[in-house]
């Protein structure tokens, strides 16, 4: 298979700042490619180049071998697109919408029409296909969205954080309806805040910070590369008060964190941590109630390749994705 | 290869074509397309019409020119800003189709609304205040090239980068409203002095009033020629200038 998409050294300046810094990566067709980043790293200005509405200071990208400056009609012919934002004509109805959609692809009458039906029966919005949008909940204006980009019968959908601030059931519909147009063959480009979301869905995620690339690879695969992250968890049936500080001193542990009534004890050998934690509380007449050695999670690789620090995931952490964010920072530097 | 150009042109006129469609369905009864659309000219022609003792029939022209200048001018600085600000401006880019026809759905909507707009006074002062086209000719010409040239010098202001409808309608009234008094409007462009005539023959205005007074058997001080010349030359500027602006802007998105 060929490459979907590929970027070549794209750049871009506002003024002097440098927001993208000469990034390249590929993504295969048919493959969900997550691309993962703080906020501020350069995700969101990516996509709009890699989409057209933005043109790159400096270098240029392809989709489905078509350069997205030079030949920009074929290249949008390829892709559907949705934004952060639902950006929905919200006086019109959700049957106007699709159809005005079909219109700007220039699909003849019947056809648009035809797939307009499709899709609001695919996205169980028919029998509300005639109310205007701007009535419907968040999760029906993301759906209408997605239904949008889908009208051309892309071979590309770009999301940018689809299933951000939307309830647990849009989510898993969404998520669903991501899993299944991919098994249709469609190539998914996705941003997402939410590391576990892009661990469950994607078969490989690039990390950007500060504008570049610093990683590109399976999610299991950068799990792998992250020994140092590998932690043992423990619970006591009671807890010493100096437990952390004497855990932290146990050889072979690299940091300690208190997660609750439970320790985190990092480690490049989880093994040598167990016996340790063992002899640990027989001297200290402890009752070990828990004990899970654990591998890396993407977001214990994420944290570690951007170097987030405590104050930034503090400020941040609904748009981490999960209350994880808080006890995973703190950490010193292991490699 | 003729056969896909042809193809590709009628692609682009039926997207351009889309575009207006949805802005007339959209936008044209949004409180700021009214406000600065319809009543402000009416209100700046009634503020220096009443009490001035001219009689009705002249002052059909100004109404008409005016209601040209002002609504054609305003879809523009009101459906772009509203249209970032949802960032739906950003479907049309993503869309398969070239920046000019976007922005030529976007002008048609201007021209549509502008003629929409200015044919009633010409209705009116026909059915009430006997209004007479001596000029078909002339009158098409006005309303064509005129709607084009003032709704093709709203899209360029359109380009400022602002999520509001006042970001761009601000500097655009600076704008307008000095080429209003500079345009013979409400002054005969024979009675003012020399430098001031060549001053009014810079103004886009000036040549949509000349025209619509020639259309309905008045005077024109510079001729019908370069009436049309004039705004064709203006309605082509706007047209480049906005493209440029709106790619430029593209450049910092």
């Amino acid at each position: 298979m060929g490459s979907a998409i590929e970027a070549i050294n794209l750049t871009k300046y506002y003024d002097d700042l440098l927001a993208v810094d000469h990034i390249n990566f590929q993504v295969e067709e048919g493959e969900i490619f997550g691309f993962l980043g703080p906020n501020g790293a350069g995700k969101t200005t990516t996509i709009r180049m890699l989409t057209g509405i933005s043109i790159p200071t400096e270098g240029t990208a392809t989709i489905i071998g078509c350069d997205i400056q030079r030949r920009s009609v074929s290249a949008k012919e390829q892709m559907g697109i949705v934004p952060d934002v639902s950006n929905i004509y919200k006086d019109l109805s959700a049957w106007d919408n699709l159809v005005f959609t079909g219109k700007l692809y220039d699909m003849p009458k019947a056809f648009r029409e035809s797939r307009a039906e499709e899709l609001l029966k695919m996205f169980g919005l028919y029998e509300r296909r005639k109310e205007k949008v701007k009535g419907f909940s968040r999760g029906m204006k993301r759906r209408i969205c997605i239904a949008m980009a889908l009208m051309n019968r892309s071979r590309i959908l770009f999301l940018d954080e689809p299933t951000s601030g939307l309830d647990v059931q849009s989510v898993l519909i969404i998520r669903d309806l991501i899993r299944k147009l991919n098994q249709q063959g469609l190539t998914i480009f996705i941003t997402t805040h939410n590391i576990e979301e892009a661990s469950q869905m994607c078969d490989r995620v690039a990390i950007i910070n500060h504008g570049k690339i610093a990683t590109v690879d399976t999610p299991e695969k950068l799990k792998r590369t992250m020994e140092s992250l590998q932690s043992v968890e423990v619970a006591f049936e009671a807890t010493p008060q100096n437990a952390l500080k004497d855990l932290e001193e146990l050889p072979q542990v690299s940091e300690a964190v208190k997660l609750g009534d439970k320790f985190r004890l990092f480690t490049r050998d989880p093994s040598s941590v167990l016996a340790s934690t063992w002899n640990y509380a027989q001297n200290n007449n402890l009752k070990l109630i828990t004990v899970n050695t654990i591998g890396p999670s993407l977001e214990d690789v994420f944290v570690k390749l951007t170097g987030i620090k405590p104050a930034t995931a503090q400020e941040e952490p609904e748009k981490m994705g999960h209350g994880k964010a808080q006890k995973m920072t703190g950490r010193k530097d292991q490699q | 290869m003729k056969d896909v150009q042809s193809s590709h042109l009628g692609r682009e006129i039926r997207v351009a074509w889309a575009i207006a469609a949805k802005d007339m369905r959209t936008y044209y009864t949004q409180p700021p397309a009214i406000m600065f659309g319809i009543l402000f000219p009416f209100a700046l022609f009634l503020s220096f019409s009443i009490g001035r003792n001219l009689p009705l029939v002249t002052q059909i022209p100004i109404l008409v020119s005016q209601t040209l200048f002002f609504a054609s001018s305003s879809i523009g600085p009101v459906v772009i800003p509203i249209e970032r600000a949802d960032q739906t401006f950003d479907r049309f880019m993503t869309s398969p189709v070239s920046l000019l026809a976007i922005l030529m759905g976007k002008t048609l909507g201007g021209i549509i609304y502008g003629t929409g707009i200015s044919i009633i006074p010409v209705l009116v002062g026909m059915a009430f205040f006997g209004t007479q086209i001596v000029n078909i000719g002339a009158i098409i010409a006005c309303f064509a090239l005129s709607t084009l040239a003032f709704s093709a010098l709203g899209i360029m202001f359109a380009s400022i980068p602002g999520q509001t409808v006042g970001q761009v309608m601000m500097p655009l009234n600076f704008v307008r409203i000095p080429l209003l008094f500079i345009s013979g409007v409400f002054t005969p462009i024979r009675e003012l002095p020399t430098w001031m005539q060549a001053v009014t023959m810079l103004s886009p205005l000036t040549h949509t009033v000349e025209l619509a007074r020639y259309a309905t058997g008045g005077e024109t001080f510079f001729g019908p020629v370069l009436n049309i010349a004039i705004l064709i030359a203006y309605a082509a500027a706007f047209l480049f200038m906005g493209i440029r602006f709106h790619i430029m802007n593209q450049r910092k998105e």
